[in-house]
Formats: structure tokens, sequence, C-alpha cells
């Protein structure tokens, strides 16, 4: 098929559009050990969401997921660092439920930074079923607030098992299924169509063609996030995979940043 | 601004591909409106079925198409005489092919000096470009050994992925004048291309899509609004491309 869109048409041309702002609800902030990334510092990533007009990143620092000694002190002072585009999501590591319980305790003292929770199971290595993630996922679900996991094919972590699992527990915490279980996007729909607050997000999964197309098949866009793991992904290139799937302007809207809107309230 | 696209892929795969397509004609009716408007195709079964029926499927696949050249995959002379004969790279030219492929993993031989011996050698000299593929197994230490032995050689590093792509790639450009990187999936990091051009220069990088498994408006977008300079952006649009193709012709 050949892609027919206004709104691809005006992003050639013009990086940003007042009309179609970017909401991305994946990202992170700093530096991470395995990878050179020019965004990690703070000046390069702020001139280049200006730039990609994104109007919110929501966040969860490196350090704060990667270091229990650091923790979500990072997450606090990078959205206090840039507060008209950051929000947070608090990181959650179950291998140190005491720092969890701290956590959520001072969850109500920062509400112009943490939006919700991120987990990260297949690096933390625990499932996000189990009791441990209990606390997160009862004040997630009570306060119907947006929960973040990292998702992937086959991961014992956070698999489709242990996922579904969750979802059903706590059906309305705001879930979204980070990289959409990748590659395995008709079993990912199928999770966001039976479940309402559940999310597929695209992180990853966007830059491989046909994986929003097969989605779609199952679950509207109004189900679909946009995010890029930025300082990862370069926005302009995780725009354009949105821009040059075959779906509607109206369904890039949705995932652009209308879905994200609703979630977040704004 | 149009594309010259080093890294696109016809024929349809023995596992489905979503969006791949069957024909020149089709490839480029998928890139209408993209921007890209010649290429450098080459065929999946040159991987899937071998090279004797891959290499001969896209010289057809692209003869009478003024739009796409042609890329075709080499296997040790030694064992397989059939397809790498001693003409190889003289038919090359009547065929419209302008760069190669090599798949040591799945074809299953060394990329060294012991297999290939004086055929890289006389590639080099040409300076044909040898496009190397990470978007399927390739070991970093199977590029830097070859490159150590034939520095001369052409070789277009692609689809090179997120992780750690520069601090593997970046120093084979700069140790060695013919290494260049694909563009694609070095945009796909925030700020790669920027960085990439500033440190090694717009010359050593080169427009690639990826097509069909990767979106070819995304890595058009990503190059129209680099914050590069409008010269940087047509060297890796198309203009390092042709150069490179104009010196394997000898033109």
């Amino acid at each position: 098929m050949s892609i027919k869109s206004t709104l691809w048409e005006r992003f050639k041309t013009s990086r940003t559009l007042d009309d179609c702002p970017i909401y991305d609800m994946h990202g992170h902030w700093g530096s991470f050990s395995g990878i050179s990334m020019p965004a990690s510092q703070f000046d390069i990533a702020k001139k280049l969401l200006l730039q990609s007009g994104v109007k919110r990143l929501v966040i969860c620092h490196h350090h704060s997921l990667h270091s229990p000694d650091i923790g979500n002190a990072a997450n606090i002072a990078s959205v206090q660092q840039l507060p008209e585009i950051l929000r947070a999501y608090m990181a959650i590591n179950p291998n140190y439920p005491e720092v969890i319980e701290k956590d959520l305790a001072e969850y109500d003292s920062y509400p112009d930074v943490f939006v919700g929770f991120k987990m990260l199971s297949g690096y933390h290595r625990i499932s996000v079923d189990d009791p441990r993630y209990q606390p997160v996922w009862e004040m997630a679900n009570d306060r119907k607030l947006p929960v973040l996991l990292h998702t992937w094919k086959g991961c014992p972590y956070n698999g489709y098992e242990p996922v579904r699992k969750v979802l059903e527990k706590y059906p309305d915490a705001k879930t979204m299924l980070g990289h959409s279980l990748f590659d395995d996007w008709d079993i990912a729909a199928e999770l966001g169509a039976n479940f309402p607050n559940c999310y597929l997000e695209l992180t990853a999964a966007s830059q491989i063609r046909g994986a929003i197309e097969t989605m779609m098949k199952t679950v509207t866009s109004e189900k679909i996030i946009y995010g890029t793991d930025f300082p990862w992904f370069n926005q302009p290139y995780c725009i354009g995979t949105i821009l040059g799937a075959d779906i509607t302007d109206e369904d890039r809207r949705n995932i652009l940043y209308r879905n994200a809107m609703r979630i977040l309230g704004e | 601004m149009e594309f010259f696209d080093v890294n696109l892929q016809i024929g349809r795969p023995s596992i489905r591909q979503f969006g791949a397509v069957s024909s020149v004609a089709e490839l480029f009716q998928e890139l209408d409106g993209t921007g890209i408007t010649r290429g450098v195709v080459w065929h999946i079964a040159q991987r899937e079925c071998g090279a004797d029926a891959g290499n001969a499927m896209i010289s057809d696949a692209i003869a009478g198409d003024d739009r796409a050249f042609g890329c075709w995959t080499i296997l040790p002379p030694l064992t397989d005489a059939n397809v790498m004969t001693a003409d190889f790279l003289d038919r090359m030219a009547d065929d419209k092919i302008v760069a190669l492929r090599a798949f040591p993993d799945h074809q299953r031989f060394q990329l060294s000096r012991a297999t290939f011996g004086s055929f890289l050698d006389d590639v080099s000299e040409r300076g044909i470009p040898l496009l190397m593929s990470f978007l399927y197994p390739m070991e970093w230490p199977i590029i830097y050994s070859l490159m150590k032995e034939y520095p001369k050689l052409t070789v277009v590093l692609c689809d090179l992925g997120l992780w750690g792509q520069d601090r593997q790639s970046w120093p084979l450009v700069e140790n060695y004048p013919n290494v260049y990187l694909e563009s694609s999936l070095v945009s796909l990091l925030a700020g790669g291309l920027e960085t990439a051009v500033k440190t090694l220069g717009a010359d050593r990088v080169i427009f690639g899509s990826g097509f069909p498994i990767h979106s070819p408006h995304a890595a058009v977008l990503d190059v129209l609004h680099a914050e590069i300079s409008d010269m940087d952006k047509a060297k890796i649009a198309a203009g390092n491309l042709m150069k490179l193709i104009k010196k394997a012709a000898g033109k």
C-alpha cells in the first residue's frame, strides 16, 4: 500500500505541528551502562524534545530503575529540572520491598512529579504477579493510576501469562504493556481488547513494520499508546513509524497524543 | 529531497513478512510519496535459497527499471565456483549489479582471506561496496578481522540497531577509509545521526531504510529533520551512494 496521509505530508515539511502534539508515555532519563546515548545529556535531551514538539514525556530515570542506592530521587530531580515537559513513573524494584514501602508512603508528596509506576520485571527478575509487587498494584488499582510494564514475548517475568494475571486481578489500574509483548502483537492485542484499562505501548514495536496493523485487527487505535524509550529512540524516526503505518490520520492522532492525554487526565 | 536507498529488499521470505513485495514495480509503488526514488535492491532468496538462484532472480527483477540497481551474494570461490566464476565481477556490470552481500553465518563460511583470497582484493581495488547487515546473525569480530585483512575494502554496515552501535562501529569508520554507516538505525538513536555526522563526517553515512522490515517513512523523516546542514543531508540522502557506485563503475 502507498500511504495517503495529510499528517505525513505536513510532518515532512514541518518537524512539529501545533495541532498534533506528541505525548510520549515511555521515556527514560540519564545514562545507561550498555549504550552511548547523546541525549543522556540534559541539554541535548531538552533540545531534541523541544525540536520534536514533545509536549509530555513520562520518564523513569535509568538510575532509579537500576540503582536502589539512587532510587526515585533521580526521577524527582529530573522532573523538577524540566517540569514543563517531564512527569515520572515511580520506579519499582521488588527486590527491595523496604524501599517500595518508603517510596509509596512518599508518593503523594510529589503530585507534580509522579503519575504512576514503572515495573521492569525482566531486568529485576521478579514476575509482575509476584506478591512483592502487591502494594503497588493495590494502590494503582484503587486510584486508577497508570502502570507501565516492560513486556516481551515469552518472558517468564513479563510475558503473556503473568501479565494476564495482573490484568485480571487489578482491572482498574491503567496498565500499559510497554513494547506490546514484543513480537507477540496479536496476543498483546487480545489483552488490550479483553481488558478495558489495558493499553498497548509502541516502543520498539512500531519499528517493526506491520506490528500496528496486526494489533489493529483486534483493538482500535484508542488502545494504542506512543512511546520511544527516549533518550534511546529518536522522535522523528518513531513518529515516522506511526505516519508510515497503514492506518488513518485519526488513528495516528489517537496514538500520538489523544489516548495519552486521556490516561493522564490532561 | 530525493533519496537513494542502499538497503531495499524484495521477495517473499519462507516465513511470511508483513509488507514484502515480489517485484521492483511493487517496491516503488510502496515507496511512493516517501521521496525514495532509487535504490540498491536485493532479493531475500539470495539468503534463503542461495546465491545461484537468488542472484539470477535479482538480476531479472531489476532489468529494465532505471530506478533499481542490484546486489549479488558472494560465496567461497573454492567451493562455489559455479556462482563465483572467473568473470563474476565483470558480469556484475552487465547486470547493473553495484554491490555485494555476504551471509557467513547462514551460508556457513568464514568471511576471511583464507576463504576469499584475491577475490576480495579485486573487490577492494574496484571499490565495490560489500553490504554487511546486522539484521541477521553477525558478530563484530568478523567485521574487525575482515577489515584487518582487507583494509581497503568498501563496506557499508547496515541495520546496525541500537545497542552500542556507535561503540562498535565508529572505530571501524575512523580506522578504515572505506567503511560507511547505513543511516536507518543510526538515526534510530536520539541525536544519533547528528552525533555521527559531527564526529565522523556526513561523507561516511549512506541513506538506507531497511524496507520491508523497517519503515521507509521513518528513515526519511529522520534525515529530513536532523539538525545537520542541507548539504550534509543531500550527501546522506543520495550523494554518497552515487559517488560509490560511480567509483565502482570506474566513472
